[in-house]
């Protein structure tokens, strides 16, 4: 089984560790073993060391990187901010001068950066490596006829010269469409796709400002899918769309109810069978009714052994 | 307002040592503000207008104003200039201006300390949600690891961060 060294950065093994769980589940499942990179930090955020100093953070993100050089895998990231701040310390490194100054750093820790692991986002380990045939034939239930609206995130998808894997056209994105119509279900188009949720820098600094970006976007989808199911890969963008719709409703902001959100990879271990306890279990947004609606007895395909 | 050659001289060489290099490329084009997200959500002082702002070398007269640290570092600015100027490196640049001078809000220090003291920018305790969801207590990451948070905070120690007086 082919190893990947599973960087878990902070919110999802500390605020949301039912999205690590899933990765646990599906992976394994999907023939990819991801490995623990024992030790690492945060990527780091960019409110912190890169909003100080440039070599800092590339010291922080490459002493991340050097863990699973050690370990000779390449790493997968589930959050966005990480898989775009790891890529961009990595690109940084490639000024023969910075990587002087920096590994200068990592020498006062007894660690080298040697560029020789290379930075995924779970999405595209799931679409390259895996690819959607191979989730098609892994499914226990069908999602058919229900709806998804797609979030891909921003830190996916720009700039494009830092990332190893990139989309064809990173204002469509459609890794993340594919890889939810594998499961079945309807991926409708939505004017503000690409748009930024408001999640980061923005709510920290302003959350009326990031309350009103986010709503933009949230109505767009509510008027122009219907959606049943909001489906991400970016953990920021998890939180945002979980923790602010319930606030623009009681704030009476929005006149339907918030729309149940998911990772791309909780969505997926439930339509695998796998124990929504586990790989569901915590939310703002009431999820119960459509998680037994995607685990219900009428979307069984097979008995998976 | 009067404009003075040393003052552009100076900030220019501010945003450059902060990383903003390409900044002389700007010509005020436009496009890094109509694609950013900062700017559609109402902060002023970001992409087009900030470099225009340093470009006639403001410096300290916007050191207060909190739009860099609204930027979501999401890159579309930097994707789409034509010129090769990278608004989002110029951005953090003058953001870094900002935190070295530590003009940057109290709630900002949170991250600093929870970064340099579990490794973890963001930090809550997660034993039980880790429980209930069937994982080990907990994570193999640096919070639980004290030869990691040493390493953290050598290289913090090592830093113009150690300089600043936060930890």
């Amino acid at each position: 089984m082919e190893k990947i060294g599973l960087y878990l950065g902070c919110n999802i093994p500390l605020k949301a560790p039912d999205i690590e769980q899933s990765f646990r589940k599906v992976f394994p499942a999907l023939g990819i073993e991801p490995v623990d990179l024992e030790g690492a930090s945060c990527c780091p955020a960019w409110g912190t060391a890169p909003s100080f100093d440039l070599n800092t953070w590339c010291a922080i993100s490459c002493r991340n990187i050097t863990i699973a050089e050690a370990q000779g895998v390449d790493i997968m990231t589930g959050c966005n901010s990480c898989f775009g701040l790891l890529s961009e310390a990595k690109h940084y490194m490639e000024e023969p001068e910075r990587r002087k100054t920096v590994n200068g750093l990592l020498k006062a820790i007894d660690r080298e950066f040697k560029g020789a692991s290379d930075i995924y986002h779970v999405a595209h380990v799931l679409h390259r490596k895996v690819g959607v045939q191979k989730i098609r034939e892994k499914l226990k239930y069908s999602l058919d006829g229900l709806k998804i609206a797609y979030q891909t995130g921003c830190h996916a998808l720009w700039p494009t010269k830092v990332y190893k894997v990139t989309e064809d056209n990173p204002y469509q994105p459609t890794i993340l469409r594919e890889l939810c119509e594998a499961t079945g279900a309807t991926v409708p188009h939505y004017s503000r796709l690409e748009g930024c949720c408001g999640m980061g820098g923005m709510r920290s600094t302003d959350a009326e400002k990031s309350l009103k970006l986010f709503r933009e976007k949230l109505v767009s989808i509510k008027e122009e899918t219907d959606a049943d199911i909001i489906v991400t890969t970016c953990s920021s963008c998890f939180l945002q769309f979980d923790m602010s719709q319930p606030i623009l409703k009681e704030r009476g902001l929005i006149d339907f109810e918030p729309i149940p959100t998911f990772y791309y990879t909780q969505l997926l271990a439930l339509a695998m069978g796998f124990d929504p306890g586990q790989v569901a279990a915590i939310s703002q947004i009431d999820r119960g009714p459509i998680i037994g609606e995607i685990q219900s007895e009428k979307r069984l395909i097979k008995e998976v052994a | 307002m009067l404009i003075s050659q040393d003052k552009i001289n100076e900030a220019v060489a501010t945003i450059v040592g902060y990383g903003g290099h390409g900044i002389l490329n700007c010509v005020q084009c436009g496009a890094c503000s109509a694609i950013c997200p900062g700017v559609r959500a109402g902060f002023p002082l970001l992409c087009r207008n900030l470099i225009r702002h340093l470009l006639n070398g403001e410096l300290e007269e916007i050191i207060e104003d909190s739009s860099s640290w609204g930027c979501q570092a999401c890159c579309r600015c930097t994707e789409v200039c034509p010129r090769g100027v990278g608004p989002q490196e110029i951005v953090f640049a003058f953001r870094r201006y900002q935190a070295n001078q530590l003009a940057f809000s109290t709630s900002s220090v949170t991250s600093q300390m929870n970064l340099y003291e579990t490794g973890h920018a963001v930090y809550v305790n997660p034993t039980e949600a880790r429980k209930k969801v069937g994982l080990p207590e907990q994570t193999p990451t640096s919070a639980f690891n004290d030869r990691a948070k040493e390493e953290i905070q050598t290289l913090i120690n090592n830093s113009p961060m150690g300089e600043l007086g936060l930890f």
